[in-house]
């Protein structure tokens, strides 16, 4: 007998990735073949659901990874939530099986899952609560699909938009571990009926309703004729949906489109006798990455580690933190190589350039490139990342670390500050990206650890 | 297989990416450069660090109160922003040349008239965070509206940023996002809609890893480069190697209909920065 004190759900957050191919993606590994190649996508241990029973057992390996079925629909991207357990006198999480809960007394049939989604990007604009598009499905045991349909008060009788699916899956002696799948949607388009008995083709259903709501012919705040309040309280970008552009040069009309992305929590709880153990992680849906090989320079994990572990290191660099500098520099070198930065660095008061358009447009900045043109060139650019990753452990990551952009300087919109690292990239401030302090703080001190180790190894020059 | 994990391993769990899940499904494959972002706008998740308030996910206005809030916060909707939390600054001034060569001014902005602008909340409060969380910080407002107005304090307490547990009698964080921070829906509120739109709205030609720009590189004869624009949809090895600059009414470029109606025939996925095969050749 066993006694569980504790449940989390790991991943604590996942993303799913919409795509309309019944046939979910399989897993793969990114593997480094040389220091400055790009990633290899190998196969990887894939877990298939037996579509009547809710169990799982593996693909054969080797596999072709492939990224669309046979049809061309792309394959979403459908991320298993595991369960982990802490035993009594145990300080250490195991996956919760089935033979686990055999030995504390209970049945899979004792989880039960609760899932709560929601898009409420309309809301988020018009203010109407009639335009939460929320969907929710729980408790339940079993193993069957579990539609996830989201409705809204301002929706068509009957009317709902799917943003996909969630399935407990069945233990068995193989795959005994408690897991549940997201399944998230085909990445449609919704909207309101035309209204002309026309049927709009840019949409999967016509759902909105437009005698309730009003999400189809709003228009965002975007000049001083609109309430001062009101226009600092919209969105930053602002204007960004489907609509009509007017006369005016400075609203957008919406058609009303909705999507079927969504984001929420999954919460997980079981009952022994008269204990209830919970946890509850995160999921969220959004668009393929179509460059799979590649990963962003800074990212979601970023900041999650920052809010965790604080923005400073506070110890000496470890040698896994050196290989998250590396990372972090290779992830710069997948960005850049799939980045005009020649065309970026331009300045232009029409759209097609970067960041010195936007610097011109929102304060006024003196029109000009941001770095030497002769020297912006994706080639060139390419080069020099790829020269700090290939000599990281001489000198050249010192430099790498003294031009970074510090987060408080990204409002230093001079010649030289405009030029610092990264270059050419919008952060989440609207400004010049910076990486996030925690990223900057294990850059600096592994380039002064391995500046320090070099020189007491007599190798500097 | 990972088969256990300490309790106390957050920075472990944080990494797991669970078996059978491919590497875009854990967050660090999501961009947080969030303008408004694509997987989610993570801004969001720091509009209700402060509890009884709800901040704007890109700026520090207080957009509204929260309904159980303490009533002396009430005020705070009409038009106050967070200027400080101890003695932290959340603004930073803007400045540069206002002519090319020329003297390095403030730069308000064109909307406002701000000569100041808002920090993203993430490298923000990175320190606040760390030293404050679950504690009540002093936070200092300032009004957008009356600039007569005298700027205001209140103590507030700094939510947790993730969930916490208590192991083995120990009080412990949780990997996983507070649920207090973000109900359903609120991660991705303030994204495009419908998500399409992003891929021909904005110019975030640098999330390359969801929306490459830069394709079918080469060096040309001057030791430049050469390629396509990832939106271009005439792209075969043969077509020449032209950027196409970004222009929604190009009709070369994949437009808004296309990206509604087919994105997943229109997009095409990039390996080693090479197209991959055409899923509709072009002309059919």
């Amino acid at each position: 007998m066993v006694e569980i004190t504790e449940l989390r759900i790991l991943p604590a957050f996942v993303i799913a990735r919409l795509g309309s191919s019944p046939d979910p993606m399989d897993n793969y590994r990114l593997e480094i073949p040389s220091a400055v190649a790009a990633r290899r996508i190998v196969c990887a241990e894939t877990l298939i659901v037996i579509e009547d029973t809710g169990e799982v057992y593996p693909k054969p390996l080797p596999f072709h990874v492939k990224f669309r079925d046979a049809g061309g629909n792309i394959r979403p991207v459908s991320p298993f939530l595991e369960v982990w357990a802490l035993l009594a006198g145990s300080d250490e999480l195991v996956p919760l099986s089935a033979d686990l809960l055999k030995e504390a007394n209970a049945t899979p049939a004792d989880v039960r899952w609760s899932v709560h989604v929601g898009n409420i990007k309309a809301f988020r604009r018009t203010g109407d609560k009639g335009d939460q598009i929320l969907a929710a499905v729980g408790p339940f045991s079993d193993h069957d699909p579990k539609p996830l349909l989201g409705t809204a008060s301002n929706f068509l009788p009957n009317k709902s938009i799917p943003f996909g699916s969630v399935r407990y899956i069945k233990p068995n002696p193989q795959f005994p571990q408690i897991r549940m799948r997201f399944t998230p949607a085909a990445g449609k388009v919704y909207g309101p009926p035309l209204g002309n008995g026309q049927h709009d083709g840019n949409l999967a259903d016509e759902v909105y309703d437009t005698t309730k709501g009003h999400w189809k012919g709003y228009k965002d705040p975007a000049d001083a004729t609109d309430p001062v309040l009101t226009l600092r309280k919209t969105t930053n970008p602002g204007s960004v949906y489907a609509g009509t552009d007017l006369p005016d040069g400075a609203h957008r009309e919406s058609w009303g489109y909705l999507d079927d992305e969504c984001d929420g929590i999954v919460d997980v709880e079981l009952r022994i006798k008269d204990r209830s153990l919970r946890a509850y992680s995160r999921i969220a849906a959004g668009p393929p990455t179509f460059a799979p090989d590649s990963m962003p320079v800074r990212t979601v994990h970023d900041e999650l580690e920052q809010a965790m572990f604080g923005p400073d290191l506070k110890t000496e660099v470890t040698p896994q933190e050196i290989e998250e500098v590396m990372q972090i520099v290779r992830r710069a070198l997948e960005t850049v190589r799939l980045m005009n930065t020649g065309q970026l660095n331009k300045f232009s008061k029409e759209r097609g350039v970067g960041m010195a358009r936007m610097d011109f447009l929102d304060v006024n900045r003196a029109p000009a490139p941001i770095v030497d043109p002769a020297v912006a060139d994706s080639q060139a650019i390419r080069a020099r990342h790829e020269r700090v990753l290939l000599a990281l452990e001489s000198g050249s990551l010192a430099w790498f670390a003294r031009v970074l952009r510090d987060y408080d300087q990204v409002g230093d919109l001079s010649d030289d500050g405009r030029k610092k690292m990264p270059a050419l990239m919008r952060g989440a401030d609207s400004r010049h990206l910076a990486l996030t302090r925690r990223q900057v703080s294990k850059v600096r001190s592994a380039a002064e650890f391995i500046l320090r180790t070099t020189v007491k190894n007599g190798e500097a020059r | 297989m990972i088969d256990k994990i300490k309790a106390k391993n957050l920075s472990a769990q944080l990494l797991y990416v669970g078996t059978g899940n491919p590497p875009t499904t854990h967050p660090h494959s999501a961009i947080s450069n969030a303008f408004p972002g694509l997987e989610m706008d993570f801004r969001n998740a720091w509009r209700r660090i402060l509890k009884g308030l709800q901040l704007h996910e890109s700026s520090n206005l207080v957009v509204a109160v929260d309904d159980d809030a303490d009533p002396r916060l009430r005020m705070l909707s009409s038009g106050w922003r967070l200027v400080m939390i101890e003695d932290t600054r959340l603004m930073v001034p803007v400045k540069g040349p206002l002519i090319v060569g020329g003297p390095i001014v403030d730069l308000p902005d064109n909307g406002f008239q701000d000569p100041l602008m808002p920090l993203e909340w993430s490298n923000a409060l990175a320190s606040i965070l760390s030293e404050h969380a679950g504690r009540t910080v002093r936070c200092k407002f300032e009004n957008v509206l009356d600039k007569t107005l005298a700027p205001v304090e209140f103590d507030i307490e700094l939510r947790p940023f993730f969930a916490i547990s208590t192991v083995n009698g120990e009080t412990l964080k949780q990997p996983v996002i507070s649920r207090d921070l973000a109900p359903p829906g609120e991660l991705t509120q303030s994204l495009c809609s419908p998500w399409q739109s992003d891929y021909r709205e904005c110019a975030c030609f640098y999330w390359a890893a969801t929306r490459p720009d830069y394709v079918n590189v080469e060096t040309g004869p001057e030791g430049e480069s050469t390629g396509h624009n990832w939106m271009q949809k005439d792209r075969t090895p043969e077509t020449p190697k032209l950027y196409l600059p970004d222009d929604w009414m190009d009709p070369e470029l994949v437009t808004y209909l296309e990206l509604y109606r087919q994105w997943e025939k229109s997009l095409r996925f990039v390996i080693d920065g090479k197209d991959e095969d055409p899923v509709t050749p072009p002309g059919r």
